[in-house]
C-alpha cells in the first residue's frame, strides 16, 4: 500500500478516522454547556486540564504501538505509568535529587527502556503482542506494590503546585502540547510512513524493503516517550506516588484509543483521534457527574463507557467504510 | 490474530497431534514437579484438607476459562468473562430477594449470560480482529447495568445480601459434601463438564468445525461450516459458563459481590495459554486448559503458602507466560511468511 493509498484513506470520502470522536466531543461539549457551565470557567477549565492530561497522553502513549499492527494493544500502559510514579518517588526523590532536568530525564528514559524491552521480546521471541503486554501488566502491577507498599512520598517543590489547577496555562499544559508537538514532527518522517505501511501489511512493508523490526522497536520506543510523559502529568496530578491507581488508566486508556478510531488491527488511526477519545471519556465522565444519580453514579458511568466504546467501535467501522480486519 | 501469523497455526496443525501431546505432557511434567516443590517447602501440601481446596479454587477457574478457551481456539479472546460473573453473582440474590424460587432464579440468570455471550460473538464476528475491545466494552456494560440494576431501592451499592438456598452452598462451599462423601460437589461437576467437552471437540461436528475454522477460514468454508454461527455459539458457551461460574461463587462466598470476578480478567487467560492453547485459534483444548488450570491453582498455593502476597503472585504468574507461549507458540520469523 502506498503512501498515496494511505493518505486516500486518511482523508477520503468516507470522512477521517477521528470524526466519530471529534462528532461526540461537539455533542458532549453543547450537552456540558447547558447542564454544568462550571467547565467554561477559567477554574473549571483549569481542573479539567490537570485531570485529563494524563489520560489523553497515556492513550497517545498506546497509538504507535496500535498502528504497528498484529494486535497489539499495550495492556502494561497502567501498570508502567504507575511504575514510572512509584521510582520517580521512591528511587530518584527520596534521595534528594530532584532537578526537572532529572526528573523528566528519568521518567522518558525508563518509559523508553520498558518499551525497548516489551518490544524486544515480541520481535525476538516471536510471541504475541497481547501476551507480552499481558504479562508486563502482571509483573509491573506486582512490582508496584513491592516497590512502594502503600500510597506514600511526596514531589519536588517545582512539581507541587501542579495539581492545583488554578490557571489554564500550566506546566502539565506544556507537558501535552510538547508531545503533540513531537508527534507532529514525527508524522512528517519517512520512519512514520514506514510504521503505518507495517500496520496495514507487514508482509508487504517487509517486501519493500522496510526493516519491519526496527519499525516495530521504534513504535515502542516512541509510545514509551510518551508513556513517560503521562507518568510526569500523573505524578503532577497526585503529587505523590501511587502504586495502584496507575493501573486503572490501562482500560480507559484503551477505550480512548478505540473511541478515537484507532483500529488495533494496526495501520490506521493516529494520535490526534486518542486526544479526542480522551476528551470525550472525560466529558462524558463530567456530563454524567452532572446529573444526581446517587449510590449508582459509578455505575452509570460504567454503563455509558461500555456502551460508547461498543457503539463507537461499530459507528468507526460502518462510517469510515473501512473493511473489518481481516485475520 | 493477524494476517501475518496464520500461517503460524497452520505449520503447528501439522505436526499438531505430536505437539499437542508434547504440550500435555510438559504441562503435567510443571505439575508433578510443583506438587513436589509444594510438598518440600509448605506443611501440610498433601494433606486431604488442602487438596480438597486447590480442587475447588481450580474448579472455578477451570469452568470460568472454558469459554475462554473455546474463543482462543476461532483466535478471539472473552473479556467479559470477568464483568459477567460479578453480574451474575449480584443480581442472582436479588432475584432470589425478589421472591423468585431460586431454581427460575438461577435459570433466569444462566440464560441472561448466553445471551450476554451471543450478542458478543455476533458483535465480535462481524468486528474481526476486535473481539478484545467488544467484549470489553460489552462487559463494563452489563456490570454497570447490573450494578445499577441491584442497587435501585438498596442502600449497598456493588453488594447484595440474602438468603444463598442450601443447595447452592453446598455445591460449591469448602465443607460441602457429595453423596455423603466429604468435598463438594462443584468438583465432580467440573470433572464431568471436562470429559464432556473433550469427547465433544474431538468427537463431534461443533468440535471439529471449531478448529477446522481457527486453522483456516477458507478451508472452513469450503466446507460449508457458518462461521457466524460458530462465533455465536462459542461466545454464547462462554457467557453461559461465566454467568454459572458467577452462581456458583455466590454459594461459595454466600453474598454477592460485584467484583468479585476481577481476578478472572486476566488469569482465565493466563490458563488457557499456560496450559498450551495458542491464542491464534486452532491449536490447543480444554484438556490443556484444565492441565494450565492446576498448574495456576498448585502455583498460587505455593507462593501463599510461602508467605507471598496477592501482587507478588501476580508478577510470578506474568513472567511465567512469556517463556511458557514461547514453548508452544511461536510465530514464524517474518521473512518466512512471504
Amino acid at each position: 500500500m502506498s503512501a498515496a493509498v494511505l493518505r486516500t484513506r486518511r482523508f477520503g470520502l468516507g470522512g477521517t478516522y477521528y470524526g466519530v470522536a471529534v462528532g461526540l466531543f461537539v455533542v458532549l461539549l453543547v450537552i456540558s454547556a447547558v447542564c454544568g457551565p462550571h467547565l467554561f470557567t477559567l477554574d473549571g477549565a483549569a481542573g479539567a486540564i490537570i485531570v485529563v492530561v494524563p489520560l489523553v497522553l497515556a492513550a497517545m502513549a498506546l497509538t504507535p504501538i496500535a498502528l504497528v499492527g498484529r494486535g497489539s494493544v499495550d495492556l502494561a500502559i497502567g501498570p508502567l505509568i504507575g511504575f514510572l510514579n512509584v521510582t520517580l518517588v521512591q528511587v530518584l526523590i527520596a534521595n534528594d535529587v530532584t532537578s526537572p532536568v532529572a526528573v523528566i530525564a528519568w521518567v522518558i528514559a525508563v518509559g523508553v527502556a520498558y518499551q525497548l524491552l516489551q518490544g524486544a521480546i515480541i520481535v525476538f521471541v516471536r510471541v504475541a503482542p497481547i501476551i507480552v503486554t499481558l504479562s508486563g501488566y502482571l509483573v509491573l502491577s506486582g512490582v508496584n506494590l513491592v516497590i512502594m507498599p502503600k500510597p506514600s512520598g511526596s514531589v519536588p517543590d517545582w512539581m507541587s503546585d501542579w495539581g492545583s489547577g488554578t490557571t489554564v496555562f500550566t506546566p502539565v499544559l506544556l507537558v501535552l502540547v510538547i508531545g503533540l508537538v513531537a508527534w507532529l514532527l514525527f508524522t512528517r518522517t519517512a520512519f512514520y510512513q514506514h510504521l503505518r505501511l507495517t500496520g496495514a501489511d507487514e508482509r508487504m512493508a517487509y517486501a519493500s524493503g522496510v526493516q519491519t523490526n526496527l519499525v516495530r522497536l521504534g513504535a515502542h520506543a516512541i509510545g514509551g516517550f510518551f508513556a513517560g510523559l503521562a507518568a510526569l502529568a500523573y505524578t503532577g496530578l497526585i503529587s505523590s506516588g501511587d502504586p495502584t491507581q496507575g493501573s486503572n488508566y490501562t482500560l480507559s486508556a484503551i477505550t480512548a484509543l478505540v473511541l478515537g478510531g484507532t483500529s488495533i488491527g494496526g495501520g490506521r488511526g493516529g494520535i490526534i483521534g486518542s486526544a479526542v477519545g480522551a476528551l470525550d471519556m472525560y466529558l462524558i465522565t463530567y456530563v454524567l457527574s452532572t446529573f444526581n444519580f446517587g449510590i449508582v453514579s459509578g455505575f452509570v458511568t460504567q454503563l455509558a463507557f461500555g456502551t460508547v466504546l461498543v457503539v463507537a467501535l461499530l459507528s468507526n467501522i460502518f462510517l469510515t467504510g473501512g473493511k473489518a480486519t481481516a485475520r | 490474530m493477524t494476517a501475518a501469523l496464520r500461517p503460524a497455526a497452520k505449520q503447528a496443525s501439522v505436526s499438531g497431534a505430536l505437539s499437542r501431546n508434547r504440550s500435555i505432557a510438559i504441562g503435567l511434567g510443571v505439575l508433578i514437579v510443583l506438587l513436589v516443590i509444594g510438598a518440600a517447602l509448605v506443611g501440610n501440601f498433601l494433606a486431604a484438607e488442602n487438596l480438597r481446596s486447590m480442587l475447588l479454587l481450580a474448579a472455578f477457574l477451570g469452568l470460568a476459562s472454558l469459554g475462554q478457551t473455546l474463543c482462543a481456539l476461532l483466535g478471539g479472546l472473552d473479556l467479559s468473562i470477568a464483568y459477567v460473573i460479578g453480574a451474575a453473582n449480584i443480581l442472582l440474590p436479588k432475584l432470589i430477594n425478589l421472591g423468585l424460587p431460586p431454581v427460575l432464579a438461577v435459570i433466569v440468570v444462566a440464560i441472561g449470560g448466553a445471551v450476554i455471550g451471543a450478542v458478543n460473538g455476533l458483535l465480535s464476528f462481524r468486528l474481526q480482529g476486535q473481539a478484545l475491545i467488544v467484549t470489553l466494552g460489552v462487559g463494563f456494560a452489563v456490570l454497570g447495568g447490573a450494578q445499577i440494576l441491584t442497587s435501585l431501592g438498596s442502600s449497598f451499592a456493588g453488594t447484595v445480601y440474602g438468603v444463598v438456598p442450601v443447595w447452592l452452598s453446598n455445591m460449591a462451599a469448602i465443607n460441602g459434601t457429595t453423596f455423603g462423601l466429604h468435598f463438594p460437589p462443584i468438583i465432580l461437576v467440573w470433572l464431568v463438564i471436562s470429559a464432556g467437552l473433550i469427547m465433544i471437540m474431538h468427537r463431534s461436528w461443533f468440535g471439529r468445525s471449531l478448529y477446522a475454522l481457527g486453522n483456516s477460514r477458507l478451508a472452513a468454508s469450503r466446507l460449508l461450516i457458518s462461521e457466524l454461527k460458530l462465533w455465536v455459539a462459542v461466545y454464547a458457551i462462554s457467557g453461559l459458563m461465566a454467568a454459572i461460574t458467577g452462581v456458583l461463587l455466590l454459594g461459595f462466598s454466600g453474598g454477592g459481590f460485584a467484583d468479585v470476578g476481577n481476578p478472572y480478567l486476566f488469569t482465565t487467560v493466563a490458563a488457557v495459554v499456560i496450559g498450551g492453547t495458542s491464542l491464534l485459534g486452532g491449536w490447543g483444548g480444554y484438556g490443556a486448559t484444565v492441565i494450565g488450570t492446576l498448574v495456576l491453582t498448585v502455583l498460587t498455593t505455593i507462593l501463599v503458602g510461602i508467605g507471598l502476597n496477592y501482587a507478588a503472585q501476580q508478577a510470578v504468574f506474568g513472567l511465567l507466560i512469556v517463556p511458557v507461549v514461547a514453548l508452544y507458540a511461536r510465530s514464524p520469523p517474518i521473512r518466512m511468511q512471504i
